[in-house]
């Protein structure tokens, strides 16, 4: 299965968003619930297998220290089945080892796979939201932090389980009064632990908040260390963090120091020496008056003190479980984030006219960041959006290519309403050049040819060419086959000239380009310039405009102010006008000027 | 482990000593519980011997020995904990003061971001070593070692026999760590490929729509999930007969027990009561050993974050003067100065003089080694060779404190701390008054944003200064540098797009900072370039042209071409058809 096949299966088996948090895990791992019966299974196997050895030696102790001769041939029997039986509990054990890491590798696998085919299908915008590390943890980390509850949890639990059960079975049928002896540890060790926990939750609260208080201050120390250090207050920040540090360690002081005393003493009632001892003090005392046989403390001697063990080992696992149920939490609100509605009857633009008609966009539900735009790009004509920072005209051009769905109103490209264009022909529909630029960890070649892999070596070289980036290519030890970021290192602008090319050969009608492109790199200026202007010739262009002398010669210039429009109209229209837009002008004029 | 843990503790410091004494105790702990379980064979035999007066002594000796262990328990309970604190207290102040003394060239965005978890989470996990993880592993040695050193005193040959299989265990535990060690490379290298191609995708992803990748899938990064599979598949085949084989070895020590005692027991030539206690003691040998293994996870957790900070203590930190010369005015003077990193040169044999209240702009093609003259006058960094001096004195020979008391920095990543505006400015010079904060964020242009914001003044402006616009931020921290009024100014002109209402403000006030100082511009604007006194034309970490720009114009070379382009540069109009309208 492709990342796209699993993507269509995503869409169309979409979750129900109403599932309790806690459930995520349940949720996730749902595909591999027969397997992990069946390692559970032959786990139980194993574990019930593996307190026979300790049956044996408490068995053998029967027959030999029985009055009369000794019954070799049982001795020898009771030793055999306890090591075989030893054998056999190492074989299933690897059974239900190797069914569960080798289901979870798989399981992995598929998980991200399904991930990064929804992520596909999301609103770009949502990538814009969160960093890309962010999504790199959630793929890569937070996947293999379910690793334990896959490969350990279920089958420990059963383990822990099943060990002193069947251990606690024997033990009843030799004599159920020193049974329950034995039990006496496993309770009192529960009863401290639970005391020992009392409060833990309000506790772990404020302990996570001072830690979070080191985090940050420690955070802040270190990004402002710069700032700090040439205005000579290093001393400040660094107090700030030394003194968060000492605030959590005097809270985390006090918070164990109480529990110590109560800590040692579930630890040592827990401890298998203290079961030896009660069980053999209450064996001896019950020998010594005749009610058990003196042999039959063996078997509780053997396998008493183990039954705690299972008890702390449930506890080790506790705090994996808690990670991976956070991880859960994380991934499942990846594969819960809703795509963009895909087009059902997808129809085909006629031309690249495209109309924005009452467009109203939020990101939040609550504030506009663009407002009742009406707005049309004739084909072949040059649109420019001017405004101060913040007044929504990148929002305004990142609708165009379905960043996000509009909100209210619709926007058409021939007179087709975007979200009914297969998102395929869309993006043939419309180019993007954008300023921060990616290169693909591939050849310079697929890098160009991204868009049309069928592209002839000459189509490839006529993009670089009109970019002004091919002499630079064939600078490279291995020209065109160069891997960026390997051997191909590019500066900026060179990088923004690979881009440029890339667009050209897509051949799109309609390009939204961020016009900071031209000046990102501001010694390669003129070179980048030269390529925008062999990509831009005879398209459509929407453009967000930053320097207002590269668009004195649009068609028209919209000027944009907390999400309207509230000019438009050619330069000189809108010069002569005396509004915003000569302001915007004026400006630009005086720091052009001041040096 | 416990070497690395000493090694991030110095000797002097008494969270060293408590850690010691912690590990002796826990010693102790477990000889108490190993002599505690040994007790258990005179016990049984008494008992089977039915000889119930000699039991009861020996389990009265048990419940002393418990007693003792309860008593020891307690106490390395505490002094973990007092150790922990401890260490805790020791690697905040030390990673703290190191931190403090790197150069600051050394942070970069990565290690930015690493470091706040090193210093918080990463010192937590290494507490956790003497409050947690200490305990087991000590008990998984010395435990099973009592019990087989007592078993000696009872019956040599059984006791050879357990412990024969010891060395055979270890030597197996080697060999299979080093089976997963080898299939560690290609798992590690899926693992960084993976995480590669997953941030490219995330990164890149307008990019692949955009160019038709939504219904396509991304090669690459399928390619690199399906070589994690395979490599953590493979290292699983790998890996699992060696743990198979270290599971049957420490079964073999309880078969050969059984076995070989029953025979000796058998043929007479033990006591049966002996060799009964002789098992149930047996079983007690391996338990410690399967615990202290399943605190493999958080161990490795521990042992990275205590690595980690072992190579940022190891870092060499900036050597400060004893006592700090006096820079006897502003002007700068590189002489032959050479700098890199690692092997790769960055500036080769820079000499200029930038002389008190001239302005010399720097340009040149990107990578060409700007910005880093600028970092080294501001002694980010330490030279490789040569010398940079501030009036007349070496930055070198100068404290922290004197240094920076002559440099304002206005770089292109601006941070600002989580206050209020008034509080950041401020920080230029702490002892100002109301007045001139007021009156350099008047200079800067900062009292428009204080308009603009409900709270005014009072208004927070973020971690980072996140809720302000990247101009806003460069004219708070101009506004900063005004109020700081140091006599050299270092600029690094912003490249990123500012609106024109923005752009004019940050030129103003940029106006106001570098009037009458010394200054040193990585320069962007061609006005700036053009009003410098001095032009430092640099390619590839070398001073090409040196000069204003009226007689670099008139060489007519590198400078020349430069300003050729980016004259017709700022030409350029966007047109999708070919008239170009006039200007």
């Amino acid at each position: 299965m492709t990342t796209a096949e699993a993507a269509r299966q995503a869409v169309a088996d979409p979750v129900p968003q109403d599932q309790p948090i806690g459930s995520s895990v349940g949720r996730l791992i749902a595909p591999l619930k027969w397997t992990l019966v069946t390692a559970c299974v032959l786990q139980g196997i194993s574990s019930a297998l593996g307190v026979m050895p300790f049956i044996a030696v408490a068995e053998l102790g029967r027959v030999l220290l029985a009055e009369g001769p000794t019954d070799e041939g049982r001795a020898w029997l009771i030793a055999g089945l306890g090591v075989g039986a030893m054998l056999l509990q190492f074989v299933f054990f690897m059974a239900s080892g190797a069914l569960t890491h080798l289901a979870d590798v798989d399981f992995q696998f598929h998980l991200r796979r399904n991930m990064a085919a929804r992520l596909s299908t999301v609103p770009l915008g949502w990538f814009n939201d969160r960093n890309a590390g962010a999504v790199k943890k959630a793929l890569e980390d937070d996947v293999s932090a379910l690793h334990h509850v896959v490969g350990h949890s279920y089958t420990n639990i059963v383990a822990a389980s099943v060990t002193p059960l069947v251990a606690l079975a024997y033990l009843f049928w030799v004599d159920w009064r020193l049974a329950f002896a034995a039990l006496i540890p496993v309770v009192g060790g529960i009863a401290l632990y639970g005391m020992q926990y009392r409060g833990y939750g309000e506790k772990m609260v404020a302990y996570d908040k001072a830690l979070e208080d080191v985090n940050a201050s420690s955070v802040a120390f270190v990004q402002g260390i710069a700032v700090v250090k040439t205005f000579g207050q290093a001393r400040r920040a660094y107090g700030r963090f030394i003194q968060r540090a000492h605030v959590f360690v005097d809270y985390f002081w006090n918070w164990v120091k109480d529990m110590i005393p109560v800590m040692s003493a579930a630890n040592t009632v827990m401890s298998p020496l203290f079961a030896l001892t009660v069980i053999l003090a209450i064996g001896l005392a019950m020998a010594a008056g005749g009610a058990v046989e003196p042999v039959d403390l063996l078997p509780f001697a053997v396998l008493g003190p183990g039954l705690v063990a299972a008890f702390l080992t449930l506890s080790y696992s506790q705090n994996d479980l808690m990670l991976a149920r956070q991880a859960a939490d994380r991934i499942t609100a990846v594969l819960d984030t809703p795509p963009l509605p895909d087009a059902d009857l997808a129809r085909k633009p006629q031309s690249s006219r495209v109309t924005f008609e009452n467009v109203s966009f939020s990101y939040d539900g609550q504030t506009e960041a663009v407002r009742d735009i009406n707005l049309t790009l004739e084909p072949g004509t040059v649109t420019a959006l001017v405004g101060p920072s913040g007044s929504g005209k990148s929002t305004l051009a990142r609708l165009l290519p379905r960043f996000w769905d509009t909100t209210q109103g619709q926007i058409s490209i021939g007179g087709v309403p975007v979200n009914e264009i297969a998102s395929d022909d869309l993006y043939r529909q419309v180019g993007l050049v954008f300023q921060d630029v990616q290169l693909l960890r591939m050849s310079i070649r697929d890098n160009i040819a991204l868009a049309r892999s069928d592209a002839t070596t000459e189509e490839v070289v006529g993009a670089a060419r009109a970019a002004q980036i091919h002499d630079r290519i064939l600078e490279l030890p291995r020209g065109y086959d160069a891997i960026a970021g390997e051997d191909a290192l590019f500066s900026g602008g060179e990088a923004q000239r690979v881009s440029i090319a890339r667009a050209i050969l897509a051949d799109a009608p309609i390009l939204v380009l961020d016009e900071a492109t031209a000046f990102a790199d501001p010694e390669a200026e003129a070179s980048i310039q030269d390529a925008l202007s062999e990509l831009i010739a005879g398209r459509t262009l929407l453009v967000i405009a930053h320097r207002l002398h590269t668009i004195v010669g649009a068609d028209q210039i919209c000027v944009l102010d907390e999400g309207r429009i509230v000019e438009r109209g050619t330069h000189d229209q809108l010069l002569a006008r005396e509004g915003v837009y000569r302001r915007l002008w004026e400006a630009s004029r005086v720091s052009e000027a001041l040096s | 482990m416990i070497r690395e843990l000493l090694s991030v503790i110095p000797i002097s410091d008494p969270a060293g000593r408590r850690l010691r004494l912690n590990i002796a105790g826990l010693a102790a702990e477990s000889m108490l519980m190993g002599v505690g379980f040994a007790l258990l064979v005179p016990l049984l035999r008494a008992t089977f011997e039915a000889d119930f007066d000699r039991a009861w002594v020996w389990l009265g000796a048990m419940a002393g020995v418990l007693g003792a262990y309860a008593l020891v328990r307690w106490q390395t309970q505490l002094l973990g904990f007092h150790a922990a604190i401890g260490l805790a207290r020791g690697l905040f102040s030390r990673l703290g003061d190191h931190i403090a003394q790197l150069p600051l060239g050394w942070f970069d965005a990565t290690r930015v971001g690493s470091l706040g978890r090193l210093t918080s989470q990463g010192v937590i996990d290494v507490m956790g070593v003497p409050a947690h993880l200490l305990r087991p592993i000590v008990n998984a040695f010395v435990t099973p070692a009592t019990v087989i050193v007592v078993m000696f005193a009872f019956d040599w040959r059984l006791a050879l026999a357990a412990a024969i299989t010891a060395p055979i265990a270890w030597l197996v535990y080697q060999w299979s760590g080093s089976l997963v060690q080898k299939t560690d490379h290609r798992t590690h290298d899926a693992a960084v490929e993976a995480s590669g191609r997953l941030i490219e995708f995330a990164q890149a992803q307008s990019v692949l729509r955009g160019f038709g990748y939504a219904s396509r899938s991304f090669q690459q990064l399928d390619d690199a999930l399906q070589e994690q599979r395979d490599a953590a598949r493979a290292q699983l085949m790998t890996a699992a007969p060696g743990l198979a084989v270290f599971i049957l070895v420490v079964q073999l020590a309880f078969t050969i027990l059984i076995l070989f005692g029953l025979n000796l027991a058998l043929g007479g030539d033990i006591d049966i009561a002996e060799l009964l206690a002789i098992l149930a003691l047996g079983v007690r040998y391996v338990q410690p050993m399967a615990e202290a293994a399943d605190l493999g996870g958080a161990l490795r957790i521990s042992r990275n974050s205590l690595s980690r900070m072992d190579a940022l203590l190891a870092t060499p930190p900036l050597l400060e003067p004893e006592t700090s010369s006096l820079p006897a005015g502003a002007a700068i003077e590189f002489e032959s100065v050479s700098f890199g990193y690692e092997d790769n040169t960055v500036l080769d044999q820079i000499s200029f003089t930038a002389p008190e209240r001239t302005m010399t702009a720097i340009v040149g093609p990107s990578g060409a080694g700007k910005t880093t003259i600028l970092r080294l006058i501001a002694r980010f960094w330490d030279v490789t060779s040569g010398t940079v001096r501030i009036g007349g004195v070496d930055v070198r020979d100068l404290s922290t404190e004197v240094l920076m008391r002559q440099i304002s920095v206005v770089f292109q990543d601006v941070y600002l701390f989580d206050g209020t505006i008034e509080e950041n400015i401020r920080l230029g010079r702490p002892d100002a008054s109301d007045a001139e904060v007021r009156a350099a964020a008047a200079l800067a242009r900062v009292d428009e944003i204080a308009e603009r914001l409900p709270e005014g003044w009072e208004a927070r402006v973020g971690e980072g200064g996140a809720r302000l616009s990247g101009g806003e931020r460069q004219r708070v921290s101009i506004a900063r540098a005004i109020l700081k009024d140091a006599p050299i100014v270092l600029l690094d002109e912003a490249t990123a797009a500012l609106d024109p209402i923005n752009e004019r403000s940050v030129q103003q006030a940029l106006r106001e900072l570098t009037h009458n100082k010394t200054l040193v511009v990585v320069a962007h604007r061609l006005q700036t370039v053009q009003a410098a006194d001095q032009i430092l034309v640099l390619d590839q970490g070398s001073v090409l042209e040196c000069g204003s720009h009226q007689e670099l114009l008139a060489q007519g070379h590198r400078y020349a071409a430069f300003w050729n382009e980016r004259v017709r540069a700022r030409g350029w109009r966007l047109a999708v058809r070919d008239e170009i309208p006039a200007d």
